[in-house]
């Protein structure tokens, strides 16, 4: 930059803050932000993941010059999971943004609304409101590969052994952070609950008793449940394992959704905690695109990871695998739309005309490491499935075969909750007439 | 010179007692409003309007209420953000219980929960004094935030837990919910506002604020020239918390368009409080002031090191937004503890006696 | 009736039936309470020498944990890093003194409040920006603090005791003996008490306050070290730590803000009184969570009848 650019940006800049326009991007860089949050109370659970997607877009950067000839800007905004924030981080991305990437449960839902009038998709991968699968309803919102409710549905077809029926009589404890994003399994586990005739005990996690959970675990103790399933994320996680290996609660009777499921929280309990559970749509394992990761950023010096050890973890190849959902949504609207450059009227269709197969994970360098789905318009979501993974006093391994959530059992629920959710907003617009191909 | 003062004279004490005593400060209010109402919607971006402007007003309002309060009547509070909460909350039962309720009537009854609560919360007051009282009235910002999680009618048994606001319609013109334009939103916080600190500055001038000043004085002094202290904070008490309710209710409104139970929580009440402190207490322009300092801070530092061709991760500019705060607070109550408004008044001073020093 | 029964009756019906439970409940309750008594004691301390009311002791807390961790991390042996975080406190002690207690001496006691705030977010911010603001562990072993579990069988049930809460329990204990001894037989203690009694008296024999304000915030950061180490081997060390300041700030109105003997009582009382209110009430009849908020209540309603707190000295108020 030289100088006088340099005093232009700043007098751009001034501009900016006291409310003349917007600095604009130059023109042949996609721009992908990404709502991180690298500092907080939830920064451990986040940054492995976030590294990952980092890295990911980086090395295709580095490696094949971006997408399709065209670089892809992934800069990040914080947001501390704060959700006021991350609102905030939405309003000053979006004008060139041709993705908004949440990031939280909370965020997600409050620029839900907002995406449509902006026509800016969401990408909210493994998160989000899971109703969000009903394109007809949500067409501008996504969240491959598996929704909240295909989480539930799964881990509760695990502990039954495929037999929801076995759960009659038994009792289940559901540890949640007291937040939009833990809330979220509720529904479906309710309406489960009521079904199968097993008794469901909700236990919140206020966001600042993540770190002493002395009082949930006092009434795990006293409920007894046959099975604890947590929906926990950042420092919940770390707090209700070592309450659980504290209280001693038998660690193969604890499940925890994939964001409870980061090495990091397991790596200090080491032997103590082994047999716990985690359900996951990505495994870990030696993956060429890990490879290529490596060779390409880390080695260059371009990574946020800390050490090469660390992208082995489970979080940090999960955000590769979220970032890959995002490049293929644009390799297919490029494809579709035969440009260079897209925007995020294509990319949308690129989303939602996602088609992850085997030969394509193969080709990626990442075969096996995600299961193959394809959305749809009606279909948002993909409902690939996940594994049960396992620690083992070390590390995660995978622990069953691929799990498929029960769809017959979510579809109704998702149909009803969005079509709530359009009459509670209304006027909602719905596909609002974009085309369905 | 511009602020010359000679020839202007006063014949009568209602002209001497008057709000602008010179006539370049209602010039120079003139100004301001011409601005506010005309100048900033032609010129400013989307992202002004939804990161600077409206932001500016809603806090401005917010601190204006505590400042009735804190400023006037001497009665630390450390639960704002706890009455805003009640205040959004009741304007979002309000609008979905009866539908075709004026948003504007909303609004305006809205402002009636959160003062009766601020009155119930205000009651040990008049046993408790001082730093007792500001810790009864984080009582009042736990529980009410507590309460807002716990209690699902408040939010519609929303799955989520949030309050998310439909679109309304203020004749035939919509003004909350997405597809509401943010000058629309903008003019009407900036009505609320004007007619709400039209109305305080009056109230502050007049017998409540001269009853309130007494007591934040010395209240033991105050009862025995006969002021009915109970009367003089629970007013207080009603008035902060029917102003800081509805800016509560703007808030989620007319900016956000949502809420979670934990935007009410404590890092907002003490947003408020900074910027009541900075700004100036007991005054109301110090409001402004404040608002307007600690709004920009963290975006012109979002801005900075970009324009300098720095990378700076914007985890790290949150650190130092706090460390700058955190600093200016303390800078300020030794350098000038009336704050920005004192400062304000300073710079007129020298100007009214300009170019002599004294 | 039922309600009533269930409300009334019923839990204490538990509490006989599961005493086991009931023990493991009293001994949670307990062991948070002697750090919310740590945090309060440091209130206390300033607050006494001073009139000062230090907002900023939570976080002070959080950020001596953090020094101690960060240190370590950087290859800084244990035995070493504690006394380098000592002299951390003490910097950071005589800097509050230099940079904001003395320009803002006679002020009201609101603003001295406030600046208080100020440092608050300070030092959040500086703590975040120096050692990030992710979560970390802290360094239990290497501080020799014992990480078993004792068990005890009463009553045919089981009560587990972790060591290292154990081991708070106890350097609690010294530390609050040590604190009472300085105060009591020291010179520099007795200052500290003459200062609190009357500062213009004590200033007049010659006591000089910006020593004793030093000390008395370094001695502060000890105490505030100490909560650190026993809460960050609990909970792992954190910015969200900061919340468990707030609870101190109910034990103050309890136990009123200028005894030692209060911050200690009300801290223990408000530990097990809120772990039995939420989980015997809280948890079956609202919600649970009722902990954030239930100390305050609770001392909203003593202050009430007693607007000095249960052993502040009575206020006597002069026009």
């Amino acid at each position: 930059m030289t100088k006088l650019s340099k005093i232009g940006a700043l007098v751009a800049a001034g501009g900016l803050a006291l409310g003349i326009g917007v600095t604009s991007v130059a023109a042949e860089t996609m721009y992908t932000p990404n709502m991180s949050y690298r500092t907080g109370p939830f920064a451990a659970t986040g940054i492995p993941l976030m590294n990952g997607q980092r890295d990911y877009v980086n090395m295709l950067n580095a490696r094949d010059g971006g997408v399709g000839g065209v670089m892809v800007d992934f800069e990040e905004c914080e947001t501390g999971y704060n959700t006021n924030k991350g609102v905030e981080c939405y309003e000053k991305t979006k004008a060139n943004a041709i993705v908004t990437q949440p990031w939280s449960t909370g965020i997600t839902l409050q620029v839900l609304p907002r995406t449509n009038v902006d026509r800016i998709p969401i990408l909210a991968p493994g998160y989000g409101f899971s109703p969000m699968s009903d394109g007809n309803t949500f067409a501008w919102a996504f969240n491959p590969p598996v929704s909240y409710w295909d989480g539930a549905s799964m881990i509760m077809n695990f502990i039954s052994d495929g037999d929801m029926n076995s759960l009659k009589g038994q009792k289940i404890a559901l540890l949640h952070l007291d937040h939009p994003f833990g809330k979220e399994p509720l529904p479906l586990l309710e309406q489960y609950a009521e079904e199968y005739d097993f008794e469901l005990v909700p236990i919140p996690v206020g966001l600042k008793e993540m770190q002493n959970q002395s009082a949930q675990w006092l009434q795990i103790r006293r409920e007894r449940p046959d099975w604890v399933v947590m929906w926990g994320w950042g420092a919940m996680n770390a707090g209700a394992l070592t309450e659980a290996v504290k209280t001693r609660f038998p660690m193969d009777k604890f499940v925890g959704v994939w964001w409870s499921g980061s090495d990091d929280d397991l790596i200090p309990l080491g032997e103590k905690a082994k047999g716990y559970k985690s359900i996951s749509w990505n495994v870990p394992g030696d993956y060429p695109v890990i490879d290529a990761i490596k060779e390409h950023v880390v080695d260059a010096g371009n990574s946020m990871v800390e050490e090469p050890a660390d992208m082995d973890k489970v979080f940090y190849q999960r955000g590769v695998v979220m970032s890959m959902f995002l490049v293929e949504g644009i390799k297919a609207a490029q494809e579709h739309f035969d440009v260079g450059a897209v925007n995020a009227e294509q990319l949308r269709w690129g989303l939602e005309n996602l088609n992850i197969t085997d030969e394509l994970l193969e080709e990626l360098g990442m075969a096996g490491m995600t299961a193959p789905f394809q959305t749809s318009c009606s279909n948002h979501t993909g409902h690939g499935g996940a594994w049960m993974l396992e620690w083992d006093g070390e590390k995660f391994v995978k622990a069953s075969d691929l799990l498929k959530p029960d769809r017959a059992s979510i579809e109704p629920l998702e149909k009803e909750k969005a079509a709530e959710y359009a009459e509670n907003n209304a006027p909602w617009p719905g596909r609002d007439g974009l085309p369905c191909e | 010179m511009l602020y010359r003062t000679s020839g202007q004279f006063k014949t009568t004490y209602e002209s001497d007692q008057a709000l602008f005593p010179v006539k370049q400060d209602a010039l120079l209010l003139g100004v301001i409003l011409l601005a506010a109402y005309v100048v900033f919607p032609l010129t400013a971006s989307e992202f002004t309007f939804k990161a600077l402007l409206v932001p500016v007003l809603i806090y401005s309002l917010a601190a204006m209420g505590l400042n009735i309060l804190t400023g006037y009547a001497g009665q630390l509070s450390l639960g704002t953000a706890g009455f805003m909460g009640v205040g959004a909350y009741a304007c979002y039962k309000l609008t979905t219980i009866f539908p075709e309720m004026n948003v504007v009537v909303a609004l305006a009854l809205s402002g009636f929960f959160s003062a009766a609560v601020g009155v119930a919360f205000g009651l040990p007051s008049l046993r408790i004094k001082g730093f007792y009282l500001a810790i009864a009235t984080l009582a009042s910002q736990f529980f009410l935030v507590w309460l807002f999680e716990k209690w699902a009618w408040l939010y519609n048994y929303n799955a989520s837990g949030a309050i998310e606001v439909r679109t309304m319609e203020f004749f035939g013109i919509v003004i909350t919910g997405p597809t509401a334009t943010p000058v629309t939103q903008y003019y009407f916080v900036l009505a609320v506002v004007t007619i709400i600190a039209f109305a305080m500055i009056n109230l502050t001038r007049g017998r409540y604020g001269r009853m309130w000043k007494a007591v934040r004085d010395m209240d033991i002094a105050a009862e025995l020239v006969g002021i009915n202290l109970m009367r003089a904070k629970l007013t207080a008490f009603a008035v902060s918390s029917y102003v800081v309710g509805i800016a509560g209710a703007l808030l989620v409104f007319f900016w956000k368009g949502a809420a979670e139970p934990n935007l009410f929580d404590i890092p907002l009440s003490f947003q408020i409080l900074f910027i009541a402190i900075i700004g100036g207490l007991g005054s109301i322009i110090g409001n402004f002031l404040g608002a307007i300092l600690l709004v920009a801070l963290p975006v012109i530092l979002n801005v900075l090191p970009d324009t300098l061709g720095l990378t700076i991760n914007s985890a790290t500019m949150e650190h130092v937004n706090d460390m700058i705060v955190g600093a200016l607070i303390i800078t300020f109550l030794i350098v000038e503890p009336h704050g920005l408004a004192r400062f304000w008044a300073l710079i007129r001073e020298k100007l009214i006696i300009w170019p002599y020093p004294h | 009736m039922e309600t009533l029964y269930n409300i009334l009756i019923d839990p204490f019906v538990q509490m006989y039936e599961a005493p086991d439970f009931l023990m493991q409940v009293l001994w949670e309750g307990l062991v948070s309470g002697v750090l919310y008594a740590l945090i309060a004691l440091g209130f206390v301390l300033i607050f006494k020498s001073s009139r000062i009311f230090n907002f900023a002791q939570g976080i002070m807390v959080v950020f001596a944990a953090l020094t101690l961790v960060g240190l370590h991390e950087n290859g800084v042996p244990a035995w070493l890093a504690v006394p380098l975080t000592l002299g951390v406190m003490y910097v950071l002690a005589v800097g509050i003194e230099r940079v904001v207690l003395r320009p803002l001496v006679g002020q009201p006691d609101i603003i001295l409040f406030m600046a208080t705030i100020g440092v608050t977010l300070f030092l959040i911010g500086f703590g975040e920006f120096v050692f990030g603001g992710e979560n970390k562990v802290m360094i239990t072993e290497a501080l020799g603090i014992p990480t078993g579990a004792l068990e005890f069988n009463p009553f045919g049930g089981f009560v587990l005791i972790e060591e290292k809460d154990l081991t708070a329990v106890v350097m609690a204990v010294l530390l609050v003996f040590a604190l009472i001894t300085f105060l009591n037989y020291s010179s520099m203690g007795r200052a500290i008490r003459a200062l609190g009694d009357d500062h213009q008296a004590a200033l007049s024999v010659g006591i000089s306050l910006s020593t004793i304000w030093v000390i008395v915030w370094f001695i502060a950061g000890v105490i505030a070290l100490a909560t650190g180490i026993v809460w960050g081997a609990r909970a792992g060390v954190s910015f969200a730590l900061e919340v468990i300041a707030y609870k101190a700030l109910p034990v103050l109105m309890l136990g009123g803000l200028e005894s030692v003997s209060g911050a200690i009582v009300g801290g223990l009382a408000i530990g097990i009184l809120e772990k039995l209110f939420e989980i015997y009430w809280g948890q079956p009849f609202l919600g649970g969570n009722t902990e954030t908020w239930f100390a305050f209540i609770l001392a909203l309603i003593v202050l009430l009848f007693r607007p000095q707190g249960l052993f502040g000295e009575r206020i006597i108020e002069r026009v």
